[in-house]
């Protein structure tokens, strides 16, 4: 087992979403669940980041975002689709200007159903991530 | 014991205290926010993480400026057990703490620069502080290296209460606790995205933690020089100020810089300049 | 020696001299070039034969007494004065000067004036040793700098075109009677040379003819003045004295009430040549003079004259009233520029205000006394004359290649125009970063001050940690603007290759002498400055660096290995300096952020400039203010301790 494991920061980003798995995201962060625990930090910033979370399925606006944010991670990094939009696009697929899950723009580790995704499982899409993290870093090193 | 030989002992003890509190303070923090927090080792985890990670620096001077900042904090402290006078080292503080306003300033985008910058009003706020509280114990041993200050039968601390007092402002600053606008502590509540390191990935980010460990050991080092007639005590002090911190930046997360500039200022001429303005009229 | 000397004073004339009648360039370089290098030659000849030992006097070749030459040197001046200023309309400058020429003309006719000793016109020491050879080599390389620089500044400024005969001619007047004044005993004699130093920089700051430049040469030929006729009035105290006129035995040792009104008043002509407050305002209007003139007169020599006085008359006035308000004058002009420095986005008067500071903690050093302050005192004139002369022909460079002295404009200039970047970051670094002398002045001259007993001492120290604190600041903004870096087109970059040759060889060497000097602080300190501070002030013992130059040179090289590091990193790394954090949007090559609603927004950033903490003018007004309220009471302290 190596650092990664320890120590892995998320950068969370919200795209087309009803904000319910959003601020499931953010419970994660409370005192109830309290995911610092494992050593998980909220970044804020792709290049402090390891594992990009994103809730919220993909639109015609927010493509070249995402996939500058994914491009702005240093390697070894996952990402993990939180939620039935993040995954396939969830009840807005058929919206006219949404392009469906992350996975269009993204290769995606992770997914995590629900609608909206609770805080364990999303904890548990993390602890997977972090699996697929430390993959990668053996694949890298 | 022989001065010389306390210096590479600092060079190592030093992040290893400096990791060890700031993963306290991790946990400390959690408990008073109601959570668990993370282990006490975690900082280490965090660094070795980093440092396994891939670099892309955006600019090829980042690196090397990152280098010279960890470098001379490491050394302004192992000047100072050196035996290298005292005074001196907080010139040599300075230009560490420059060197990581440079880096951030050398990366020239929006985040960073605005954050270098306020790093800079931290760096003018606090050294006239640290070169008066320097000349001060100076002053009052009579003596200018760290063994001398130890060794003297003067207590320092009593005699310096203006001193004292403006130590536990700036501390808060150079521990990086607050304002929210410029420090880059690990909680979610500062803006500019951590604006110093916004553009810094794996082991840069790795040098500055570092450098901050030694910063912390350096503060620990300016505390005992305080508080000089008592090793354990002024570790038990340091302690005391360090949870104060935690406590003042968990209740005050909306300092500002300007309030931080001026307020500093107010307080380090005020309680430091007044304090030494009595030690020459009273021992001279 | 005296012949050495008299070469020194006659040589830089007989270049001046054809140089004024020459129109092709290629000899006009020739004659710099090769007159210059004869200069520094020379310098360097007069301090080995000076051999640095004790206090040498001598007289003119031959025992020439200067008798009336004296008188009829301040005759011309005075009417060059008049006759410039009257062309213009000026009415002060000629009452000021005719005022002094008049005093000179009725010391001599009432017969006044005591004979001078012949054989003790000049006096050479240590100090001497030292200016004559910041004056000889850093003088010769501006010379040779201002060949390249002033081919470019007439296209900038054609208007000039006519008088360039002028410039080169003055520059080397100005030389000769540098030397004049640092190797001069007899005071009447030292302030000849004085004059001329005034006149020159008169005319150079007035080179370019604008209404803006002529009003900024009078400020500064009126405040020089005033400062002259504060000289001539110590000298009408000083010839009733006996030995009076005898510049090294007047300030032997700590001087009589009687003679503290004389002091006061040479004091206060040393502090307007320095441009210490509330004169200061002369040597802002200077930097409109082409930058040679700002590197050569306003930074490294003519206003190091200022101090250098005041270094001389250290010993006699320290202790005393007159002392201590001289000293407050110069820390209290540090602090206040300091300060007005961080709202200054102009980087030659980010210039200007460090070099009045740097001056003020000159001032503050010899007011107060002492050997561990007189030694401050000359590390920081040679530091200083070093990295200020080097930071000021780069900027000077960097205007006619940019068109602007805006620092915000010089925005990632490391990426622009490297080789230049990194001369600046050699100045910049000996003025402020930690192993350099400058610093170590500072750092020392704090130490000293906490000897000093009272609330004197506890001011001193407090001015010194605010002050430095702030240049920290001034200098901080200027290195972020300077090492911040961007995608450069081939163009842009190119702008680089059109700097002359003559400005790369002056300020490479400058770059190489100020990492020379920090590297060799120890051996500096022990043979030169360490003994001259010592015979200024007898007394004490031990060293005077308190530090092992060991550390000293170690910083030295964990500081260059920096650059070295980053250097090596720039051959090897993979990286894209365009490709910043900006909240998810893409970024391009222009430096710039792709927009929400398409298209693409500049990226500009802005130093802080304080605006709404502190306000520069004010501060500037209150700093006059203040100074001048000590001035006067250091004059008329003087006088009623002699009542
Ligand atoms: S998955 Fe459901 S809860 Fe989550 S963002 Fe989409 S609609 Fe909202």
């Amino acid at each position: 087992m190596s650092f990664f494991s320890r120590s892995p920061w998320i950068l969370h980003y919200d795209g087309s979403s009803c904000n319910g798995c959003d601020i499931e995201v953010l419970a994660c962060l409370t005192p109830l669940y309290d995911v610092e625990r494992f050593g998980i930090v909220n970044t804020g910033n792709p290049k402090h980041a390891d594992i990009l979370l994103v809730t919220g399925s993909v639109n015609e606006r927010n493509i070249d975002i995402i996939q500058n944010l994914y491009r702005q991670m240093p390697d070894p990094k996952v990402v993990v689709a939180v939620g039935a939009c993040a995954c396939s696009g969830g009840i807005f697929a058929r919206a006219y200007n949404v392009q469906g899950g992350i996975d269009k723009v993204v290769p995606v580790d992770v997914y995590v159903p629900g609608c909206a995704a609770r805080p364990e499982s999303i904890i548990d899409g993390v602890v997977q991530g972090i699996a697929a993290l430390e993959q990668k870093r053996a694949k890298v090193a | 014991m022989n001065p010389i030989l306390l210096a590479p002992l600092f060079l190592l003890v030093a992040p290893l205290f400096g990791g060890l509190l700031t993963g306290v303070d991790r946990v400390i923090s959690a408990r008073m926010q109601g959570r668990v927090g993370p282990p006490v080792l975690q900082p280490f985890y965090d660094l070795g993480k980093l440092l396994q990670k891939d670099v892309r620096p955006v600019n090829p001077i980042v690196e090397p400026l990152l280098l010279g900042h960890v470098v001379f904090m490491a050394l302004s402290g192992a000047m100072i057990v050196g035996g290298v006078d005292l005074l001196f080292t907080a010139f040599v503080f300075a230009l560490a703490a420059l060197l990581l306003v440079l880096a951030a300033g050398s990366v020239n985008s929006p985040y960073s620069f605005t954050g270098a910058e306020r790093e800079l009003i931290v760096l003018l706020a606090s050294e006239p502080f640290f070169i008066l509280m320097l000349a001060a114990v100076s002053k009052v041993t009579g003596e200018s290296t760290f063994a001398g200050v130890l060794a003297s039968p003067e207590r320092v601390a009593p005699i310096l209460p203006g001193i004292v007092l403006a130590f536990l402002l700036v501390a808060t600053i150079k521990l990086r606790k607050s304002p929210f606008d410029i420090s880059t502590s690990h909680h979610p509540h500062q803006e500019l995205v951590r604006g110093l390191t916004s553009d810094m990935s794996g082991r840069l980010i790795g040098w500055v933690e570092l450098a901050h460990w030694y910063e912390s050991a350096l503060l620990a080092l300016f505390v005992l020089l305080l508080v000089n007639w008592s090793p354990p005590l002024a570790l038990g002090a340091f302690l005391v100020v360090y949870f104060l911190e935690i406590l003042v930046d968990n209740s005050t997360s909306r300092a500002k810089w300007q309030l931080v500039l001026q307020s500093t200022w107010a307080v380090t001429l005020v309680l430091a300049g007044g304090n030494v303005l009595a030690l020459f009229l009273l021992r001279s | 020696m005296s012949n050495l000397v008299s070469f020194l004073v006659v040589f830089p004339l007989l270049v001046g001299v054809p140089l004024a009648f020459v129109t092709r360039g290629k000899v006009r370089n020739a004659l710099v070039v090769a007159g210059g290098a004869v200069i520094a030659l020379a310098s360097l000849a007069t301090a080995i034969a000076f051999g640095n030992g004790s206090a040498v006097f001598f007289g003119l070749p031959g025992d020439l007494e200067p008798g009336l030459a004296v008188v009829a040197a301040e005759a011309a001046i005075a009417l060059v004065v008049i006759v410039v200023s009257l062309q213009h309309g000026r009415r002060l400058a000629p009452v000021l000067a005719t005022a002094q020429l008049a005093i000179a003309v009725w010391l001599e006719v009432t017969g006044r004036m005591p004979a001078a000793d012949p054989a003790r016109l000049f006096g050479f020491d240590r100090l001497s040793m030292v200016m004559v050879l910041i004056v000889g080599i850093i003088g010769t390389l501006i010379c040779i700098h201002a060949l390249g620089y002033m081919r470019d500044y007439q296209r900038t400024y054609p208007q000039t075109g006519g008088r360039r005969q002028a410039f080169f001619p003055l520059l080397f007047l100005f030389l000769s009677s540098m030397f004049g004044l640092v190797t001069a005993n007899h005071l009447p004699l030292l302030l000849v040379f004085w004059e001329v130093t005034t006149l020159c920089s008169f005319l150079l700051i007035g080179y370019t003819r604008t209404g803006e430049t002529i009003g900024y040469a009078f400020r500064a030929l009126n405040m020089n003045l005033f400062g002259g006729l504060g000289f001539s009035l110590a000298i009408v105290l000083l010839a009733a004295q006996p030995d009076g006129l005898d510049l090294a035995r007047l300030t032997a040792g700590p001087a009589g009430a009687a003679l503290l009104p004389a002091i006061a008043l040479l004091a206060l002509a040393g502090l307007t040549k320095s441009a210490q407050l509330p004169f200061s305002s002369w040597l802002l209007g200077a930097m409109y003079a082409p930058s040679p003139t700002s590197a050569l007169l306003h930074s490294s020599t003519m206003v190091k004259a200022g101090v250098f006085l005041l270094l001389r008359l250290s010993p006699a006035m320290a202790g005393s009233a007159v002392g201590n308000l001289v000293a407050f004058t110069g820390l209290l002009t540090f602090l206040f520029v300091s300060f007005v420095a961080t709202t200054e986005q102009n980087t030659k008067m980010v210039l200007a205000y460090s070099t009045i500071g740097s001056l003020g903690l000159i001032v503050g050093s010899a007011g107060v006394g002492g050997a561990e302050l007189a030694w401050v005192a000359v590390m920081l004139i040679i530091f200083h004359a070093v990295a200020k002369s080097l930071l000021f022909l780069v900027v000077g460079t960097l205007e006619n290649r940019l068109y602007t002295k805006d620092m915000e404009h010089f925005d990632a200039l490391l990426s622009r125009m490297p080789r230049l970047s990194v001369l600046a970051l050699a100045g910049i670094a000996g003025m402020f970063i930690a192993p350099f002398g400058i610093v170590l002045a500072k750092w020392s001259a704090i130490r000293a001050f906490l000897e000093v007993p009272g609330w004197q001492g506890a001011a001193f120290v407090v001015i010194l940690a605010f002050g430095s604190a702030l240049t920290i600041f001034y200098w901080g903004k200027l290195l972020i603007k300077v090492l911040s870096t961007q995608a450069v087109d081939a163009y842009h970059r190119s702008v680089e290759d059109r700097v002359t040759g003559f400005e790369w060889f002056a300020e490479l060497s400058h770059a190489v002498l100020v990492v020379i000097l920090a590297a060799s602080l120890g051996l500096l300190s022990e043979s030169i400055v360490g003994p001259y501070a010592r015979g200024l002030f007898p007394g004490g013992t031990g060293a005077l660096l308190h530090l092992d130059p060991a550390v000293v040179s170690f910083m030295v090289l964990a500081v260059l290995f920096l650059p070295a590091l980053a250097l090596w990193s720039w051959r090897k790394s993979a990286y894209d300096v365009n490709d910043f954090y900006a909240s998810g949007r893409t970024t391009n090559g222009e430096h710039a952020i792709a927009a929400a609603l398409g298209g693409t927004r500049a990226v500009t950033l802005r130093n802080y400039y304080l605006v709404g903490v502190v306000n520069g003018e004010a501060v500037f007004r209150a700093g006059i203010v203040v100074c001048g309220a000590l001035l006067t009471g250091m004059i008329v302290a003087g006088v009623v301790l002699r009542a």
